[in-house]
């Protein structure tokens, strides 16, 4: 077959969603409500670990427009306990309500249903509950103890995962290195916080016997197999819904509150329940990034070669009933970083705390395990006495290396590493800025440079999790899609993954419309996934960076299938031998005589309506479904090496700060990224997550932090104790581009969307302390707020 | 005896606001907000609540031209006011220039954030026809937006502020 045409793809077209989102005519989810909807509020835990002696809500059932209610007990009741989203280690009894105790500050405890969230919140007041406060495991290290506190005392522990990787003879390794440096590093708790919030409209027709469900859930092949199960129905009576979503970040998947409209769904008389949480529940109770403690050892031979490596993780996975060890697990994919180290050796500690569930947030697990890299190299290069970046250079996977396979298995697939920062260098003006240091300093001005390289590994192959369930379940990767040519000619595309912000109706039709040789105006992708029209399995979902790596596959894919039967169409009715026809500009037509031809409606018209004249063999229709999975994800080998995600872009980061000594408060100056996602689809939408990913890692480095007291009690709440970076904080990054195509993707695309959020906090770290090299500060806990930088700086002087 | 403050907060007052041109008179509970009378009573959903606590900005809205959010204002204190919504900026067939160099500019990704920027734009433009870099980016300090990190929205406003005077 000709290879398509490349029209529409490359070029940076307008975002046809913009339209209706730029008039605010979205349409979200606090947008799916119909007449007669009922609002559910929900009663949450004011403890962070307490046993519930009794949960009375008869008084509040008796408020004025309360339809009905339910506790953790009739949860048990109603409901099976959820399924985790992944494979977990150890299967916990959890429900939709909490039931017997509450782990968490902002559990879910009893549910309110009313004919208006007003008069549910009113009625929240009146339930009564009784609970035994008991101590809370807070800290990860101290839960690790035996004496801790239980979460889930059936566990006998609070560790769900311990394990260790010997990846090659670390032992071997470190008995020849030249030199051996130790660090230990955290990070704290943070989220993406999407602006808009979780939620879901449920509706039980009866008489149908089918549940729908309206959710901003991100991975709805997730959740409805986790909803079929706990409330008993088959997946056929199941449909499930997708509207626009306002930003997910990995953030909008939470079984429970599905589960709990459903449920209050069979108990409203056909009405539909309307769940959305608001800003405090968003941030005290759908899912923080993991904090964590990180040892790092490096052992270097004398020329600066990273000999060997070893890492002590402990990901503090607070109440996660859906995934914990997801932080983990996605650490092996860029445990090396962008470096050839040939032995590593990983140990694992996934420990339960009575905090916030963690979970998915851009790059789990991956900003950390770069912070901890690219932070030690910068102390590695201190300790030789050499330049970082010389450093670095030095450990580079080379270009000729690829495709390169890590000593975990992870597979990086393409990439130039050295050409990427060969690019940031003078992007940032790195020799200037080097002149302007020295000038700074003799006036007193601290200003210092970061780099950090980030190895952006995406699409999630489900297989990897064998190692920390020790069982087989969900293994690959996938996507589905529909296209079909219409009955007027017109072209329809269905995709699991509807996106949440990164263009994918736009990106799809560019795809379509070069293999169908339309413009693009005449493909209509739809906003919404609907299970009962759209193609989907486990994998569907806006989730894992993965667009490049499985979703341009599934549309491909289904619109090959739609090609070829148009092309078999067009060649009995022309008379046309098959390799004399093409594609292009709405019709199939004769290469060498382009008067001959047919438009896609008059093949339309054949396939849908006058089925005599179809080819006597030929199916009725112009309909492709695909369902696509790259063929290189594996399963662990015997030695537990596994491709745990499929394909690698990377980014280099560059940034120049400057800290003001009397407040500690850090401003960016300049801020330079170098990306690599191979071939580029649409460069507006690729610059603009480049953009908004930094800022994320911006926001993690400085501004944002779920702290926690002793006794577990959340001090942040509100977007006023948890900050967000607004324009002024945020620079305009200065951006370039490296195209190296993944040999393994269809169109040699690669992922884009966590490439700004991975290296950044490691950047904006080095940056300070290379600022603050004068006074020799470092920093091991972020975010680098005013107070913690000034405490460094009093210190570092009064040491003096 | 009776307090200052004689309304429950489920008492009804009669009130009439105009928004987006088009007065509207009806009873509202003295508690609902200016948002959720908008979305819910007037079924401007573009209107979006973010936080609920007058950060986010998400919920900006035009009151007699000057942006307010209406997540912390009550319906009741629109009373005899003018609102605008992103609604009354233009629609898809005539987009306005500042929702034209948005989309020019890929000033969004999810669109929740959009509206309320959109309208606070609308504000600083009516006070500062030509704005430097800085002041576009504190007149949007208010406003936050989690996907883009702001760039395309700054180019937007700029690029729009010659063609939004008169």
């Amino acid at each position: 077959m000709e290879a398509s045409s490349t029209q529409w793809k490359g070029r940076a077209v307008p975002l046809r969603e913009d339209l209706r989102f730029s008039t605010g005519r979205g349409t979200y989810i606090d947008d799916m409500k119909f007449p007669d909807t009922l609002h559910v509020a929900l009663l949450r835990s004011v403890h962070a670990h307490a046993r519930i002696r009794e949960v009375d809500i008869s008084e509040a059932l008796a408020m004025p427009g309360v339809v009905c209610g339910l506790t953790g007990e009739d949860a048990a009741r109603m409901s099976e306990p959820l399924r985790s989203l992944i494979p977990i280690p150890v299967q916990l009894d959890a429900y939709c309500l909490a039931y017997g105790k509450v782990t968490h500050v902002g559990e879910p405890v009893a549910a309110i249903l009313a004919t208006s969230r007003y008069l549910a919140e009113d009625a929240l007041e009146k339930i009564r509950v009784e609970y035994e406060p008991l101590p809370a495991a807070v800290d990860p290290e101290a839960a690790m103890e035996p004496d801790a506190p239980l979460l889930f005392e059936s566990m006998g522990t609070n560790v769900m995962w311990q394990d260790r990787f010997d990846y090659g003879d670390v032992d071997e390794a470190f008995g020849r290195a030249a030199r051996v440096l130790k660090k230990r590093f955290y990070i704290q708790r943070y989220s993406s916080t999407a602006l808009e919030t979780f939620g879901c409209t449920a509706v039980y027709d009866d008489r149908r016997e089918q549940l729908t469900i309206w959710s901003n859930d991100q991975r709805p092949g997730q959740a409805m197999p986790i909803v079929a199960h706990s409330l008993g129905l088959t997946h056929s009576r199941i449909r499930f819904v997708t509207p626009d979503v306002g930003g997910g970040f990995g953030n909008k998947r939470k079984a429970h509150y599905l589960i709990i409209a459903a449920l209050l769904s069979r108990l409203s008389g056909g009405k539909p329940v309307h769940y959305l949480e608001d800003r405090r529940e968003n941030l005290m109770a759908l899912i923080h990034a993991c904090n964590g403690v990180m040892d790092l050892e490096a052992a270097l031979d004398e020329d600066g070669h990273i000999l060997g490596l070893k890492v002590r993780d402990i990901a503090d996975e607070g109440a996660n009933v859906l995934n914990p060890t997801v932080h983990s697990i996605l650490k092996l994919g860029n445990l090396t970083n962008c470096y050839r180290i040939p032995v590593v050796r990983y140990e694992v500690n996934s420990v339960m705390t009575n905090k916030c569930p963690s979970g998915a947030n851009r790059g789990i697990g991956k900003p950390f395990m770069c912070l901890a890299m690219e932070r030690m190299m910068d102390h590695l290069g201190r300790e030789l006495d050499m330049d970082p970046i010389e450093l670095r250079r030095r450990n580079l996977v080379p270009p000729e290396a690829m495709p390169y396979t890590g000593p975990s298995g992870a597979l990086i697939d393409s990439g130039d590493f050295a050409g990427t920062l060969d690019k940031l260098l003078p992007l940032i003006d790195y020799q200037e800025f080097l002149r302007e240091q020295q000038e700074a300093r003799a006036q007193g001005r601290y200003i210092g440079i970061g780099i950090a390289i980030g190895l952006e590994p995406s699409t999630s192959n489900a297989s990897a999790y064998m190692l920390s369930s020790g069982r087989r379940s969900a293994s690959g990767a996938a996507e589905a899609a529909m296209v079909r040519v219409e009955h007027d000619g017109s072209i329809l595309v269905l995709l699991g993954d509807v996106g949440s912000g990164q263009g994918h109706e736009t990106a799809a039709a560019q795809i379509v419309a070069d293999e169908l040789g339309v413009a693009m105006d005449g493909v209509r992708v739809s906003p919404f996934f609907d299970s009962l029209v759209t193609p989907w399995l486990y994998a569907t979902g806006n989730y894992s960076n993965k667009f490049a790596g499985t979703d341009v596959g599934a549309i491909l894919g289904a619109a090959r299938k739609v090609r070829d039967k148009l092309l078999e169409l067009a060649a009995y009715l022309l008379e046309e031998p098959l390799d004399n026809l093409e594609l292009a500009e709405g019709c199939v037509r004769a290469r060498n005589r382009h008067v001959h031809r047919k438009t896609l409606a008059e093949l339309a018209f054949v396939a849908y309506r006058d089925l005599l004249s179809l080819p006597p063999d030929m199916e009725p229709g112009l309909e492709g479904r695909f369902y696509y999975r790259p063929d290189i994800a594996n399963v662990p080998d015997e030695n537990r090496r596994v491709r745990n995600q499929l394909f690698a872009s990377n980014a280099a980061h560059g940034v120049i700060v400057e800290v003001d000594p009397g407040t500690g408060g850090v401003t960016i100056l300049k801020y330079g990224v170098v990306h690599d996602c191979g071939t580029v689809l649409n460069p507006s939408i690729v610059e603009g997550l480049v953009q908004g990913a930094t800022a994320h890692g911006i926001g993690a480095a400085l501004f944002e932090e779920f702290d926690y007291d002793a006794e577990g009690n959340l001090k942040a709440t509100t977007f006023v104790d948890y900050l967000k970076p607004t324009a002024v904080e945020i620079p305009d990054v200065r951006m370039d581009h490296l195209v190296t195509p993944s040999p393994y993707t269809p169109l040699g695309m690669k992922g884009v969307g966590e490439g700004g959020a991975i290296p950044a906090p490691a950047a904006i770290c080095n940056a300070v302390e290379n600022a603050l090299a004068p006074l020799g500060c470092t920093f091991d806990h972020l975010p680098l707020t005013p107070e913690r930088v000034w405490t460094e700086i009093e210190k570092a002087r009064a040491s003096k | 005896m009776e307090s200052p403050l004689t309304d429950a907060p489920t008492d009804t007052r009669t009130i009439s606001v105009t928004v987006n041109g088009t007065r509207w008179q009806g009873e509202v509970e003295v508690r609902k907000t200016l948002a959720d009378f908008l979305r819910e009573d007037g079924g401007f959903t573009g209107v979006h609540v973010g936080c609920e606590h007058g950060v986010c900005g998400a919920c900006s809205v035009l009151m007699d031209g000057e942006v307010v959010r209406s997540c912390i204002l009550f319906a009741v204190q629109a009373d005899g006011h003018e609102i605008t919504t992103v609604e009354g900026l233009g629609n898809e067939d005539e987009l306005s220039p500042l929702q034209q160099a948005f989309v020019d500019h890929h000033a969004l990704q999810c669109g929740f954030c959009t509206p309320g920027m959109l309208l606070a734009a609308v504000d600083l433009l009516k006070h500062c026809p030509d704005p430097s870099e800085a002041q576009v980016r504190e007149a949007l300090s208010g406003n936050l937006c989690m996907c883009t990190g702001y760039a395309g929205i700054i180019r937007a406003v700029r690029a729009a502020a010659p063609r939004m005077k008169g």
